[in-house]
């Protein structure tokens, strides 16, 4: 390693993770000690980063307080420093931080409220992509209908929740107080996108959010319609789907379809 | 004929600068003056688009943009529609030991194919090595190994960009021993030897020669006249015997005396407020750009400085 190469990687240390080395290459100023003076660098990293995911992730913030989300962020910050040149995607791993991480995976419901906001950021600047319309569909034969297989749109992305972090996310949101977490029988499922330019998210149906994993595995929409008479009354199962589908298409969630695959 | 800034006239003819490789670096043409202008933040968006305020050019944060999609990139297309723009980043890491980050250098790249930016800056600076970004402006020594060390990266960042590279002078906290020459005398031979512009932030400059002793002034008469494509003109925090570069202040007095004298050194500059933290409303800091109009016009004549740029645009 060159000795330039080596002063760098002292200097890192010195920041991240306190050696004090690097201060013999270091000269005091007239009027203040290196270490002193070197602090400033030291300072301004965790500082920095707490920011960004104070910025990212304020509705956590509000959740946690601001001495119990800044000890979230450096316990964060300490375990997973930022390997990407954009600060943008430092807060990625956060949900999946506090997940698997003591003491908060025992409090699940802070690692899912982390998931919407991760998510709908994830939706507000995803790429951009066609959206399917209604008059899109103006040329389709009515026996093709059937065959039609869709393409979600590209920033659209489904979460299922065990907790009620949705109430809680929407509550904090709200500005109000937030509901006692709770852990229902059945988990919460959300769908998250972005409607022209606006991050957008909505609780989906057990049978609706069956039918939209199922549609964004490339099931044709005739075999979602079979699907929908095997999960609930047959006799309306076609209405049912054609329902979800106007919903879907009139929000923007869809980018496309294929006729037959 | 238009010519990019890696084209160069010779005996007549504009040759690209495939043509001249291998051999001596041809000069690039000085990119043109653009007036005066101001960091574009995301709190201003809406006043701008809908106000249309008598702003020159904009410099745009590159990684803000270096995003797959959605309305942060809706907006630049839109400002870039009716302002000239800059892209400035923050996280080239130029002088780092690490290796090239070219998934970075293609994202770059792809971005200033859509925005077509005037020219494309960073920081004289290492912002990590091992894989971790610190995401701070990291100083350095001022040695021949760390000059033939950034010469040779910025030779590398403007073969891939195709484009001279302009470079910013950061504030720095502290001095290393082992540095060899002054940061002019460095930065004057690295524009030297690459060809890259400079950008002189007023601010820094400032901020550094307080923090290390020196005269700014010193620093100021040591920057070659021809090499200055952009002033940046920010605000501190003083703490007593060190001053922080925070960005997040209006620019004091000793700053804009500091700009007056580097007006009459270099001449008109391409000038921005930058302002990162504690952002006020656009109409403020609008104040403060015509602030910086007005001593231009003070210190080099009305006839030199428009009163507005945009027909450039």
């Amino acid at each position: 390693m060159s000795g330039f190469a080596q002063q760098q990687a002292d200097f890192q240390r010195a920041i991240l993770e306190g050696d004090a080395g690097v201060l013999a290459e270091i000269l005091d100023s007239t009027k203040e000690r290196r270490d002193v003076l070197f602090s400033v660098y030291r300072h301004a990293y965790g500082a920095r980063l707490v920011e960004v995911m104070r910025n990212e992730n304020p509705l956590l913030h509000a959740y946690l307080g601001d001495d119990g989300f800044d000890e979230m962020a450096r316990a964060y910050i300490a375990a997973r420093p930022s390997r990407h040149p954009n600060l943008r995607w430092f807060c990625q791993g956060l949900p999946e931080f506090l997940a698997a991480t003591e003491p908060y995976r025992d409090y699940r419901a802070v690692g899912e409220v982390s998931g919407i906001e991760t998510a709908l950021s994830d939706a507000f600047d995803a790429p951009d992509g066609a959206v399917l319309t209604l008059t899109d569909f103006g040329e389709v034969a009515p026996d093709s209908f059937k065959d039609l297989v869709f393409q979600p749109h590209p920033s659209a992305r489904r979460l299922d929740l065990k907790t009620n972090a949705f109430a809680i996310w929407d509550a904090l949101k709200e500005e109000t107080t937030p509901p006692e977490v709770e852990t229902p029988a059945e988990p919460e499922r959300l769908i998250v996108w972005r409607e022209d330019l606006t991050a957008m998210i909505r609780p989906m149906s057990a049978e609706e959010a069956m039918m939209w994993d199922e549609a964004c595995s490339a099931v044709p929409f005739g075999v979602l319609c079979e699907m929908a008479a095997t999960y609930d009354d047959p006799d309306n199962a076609a209405g049912r789907a054609a329902g979800y589908l106007q919903g879907w298409v009139s929000t923007g969630m869809l980018g496309g379809f294929t006729i037959g695959g | 004929m238009m010519l990019n800034e890696w084209t160069t006239v010779v005996d007549g003819e504009a040759r690209s600068v495939s043509e001249d490789r291998p051999g001596r670096r041809p000069a690039a043409k000085k990119p043109d003056f653009l007036g005066f202008g101001l960091g574009l933040r995301a709190q201003h968006y809406t006043d701008i688009l809908d106000g249309d305020p008598p702003i020159d050019w904009f410099e745009v944060i590159s990684e803000n943009y270096m995003i797959p999609g959605g309305r942060p990139l809706q907006i630049l297309d839109r400002i870039r529609a009716r302002y000239p723009v800059v892209m400035h980043g923050v996280s080239l890491s130029i002088a780092s030991t690490a290796p090239p980050d070219y998934d970075y250098l293609k994202e770059l790249k792809a971005l200033a194919q859509r925005v077509e930016p005037k020219w494309i800056s960073d920081h004289l600076c290492w912002t990590g090595v091992h894989g971790k970004n610190l995401h701070d402006l990291l100083p350095i020594p001022y040695t021949q190994e760390s000059l033939d060390h950034v010469a040779s990266r910025v030779h590398l960042v403007q073969d891939y960009l195709c484009r001279a590279l302009t470079l910013e002078n950061v504030s720095t906290y502290v001095q290393f021993s082992n540095s060899e020459m002054t940061e002019w005398e460095f930065i004057s031979e690295l524009s030297r030897r690459t060809g890259c512009w400079l950008l002189f932030d007023v601010n820094n400059v400032y901020v550094s020669a307080f923090n290390h002793g020196y005269d700014p002034y010193t620093f100021l008469e040591g920057i070659p006249q021809d090499r200055v494509v952009q002033f940046h003109m920010a605000g501190h925090s003083h703490m007593g015997t060190h001053i922080i570069d925070t960005h997040d202040q209006p620019v004091c007095d000793d700053v804009w005396d500091l700009y007056r004298a580097a007006l009459k050194r270099f001449g008109p500059v391409s000038t921005i407020i930058e302002r990162d933290d504690n952002i006020p409303p656009l109409a403020e800091l609008l104040v403060e750009m015509e602030q910086t109009r007005s001593a231009a016009r003070e210190i080099l004549g009305d006839a030199a400085i428009p009163r507005t740029q945009r027909a450039n645009g």
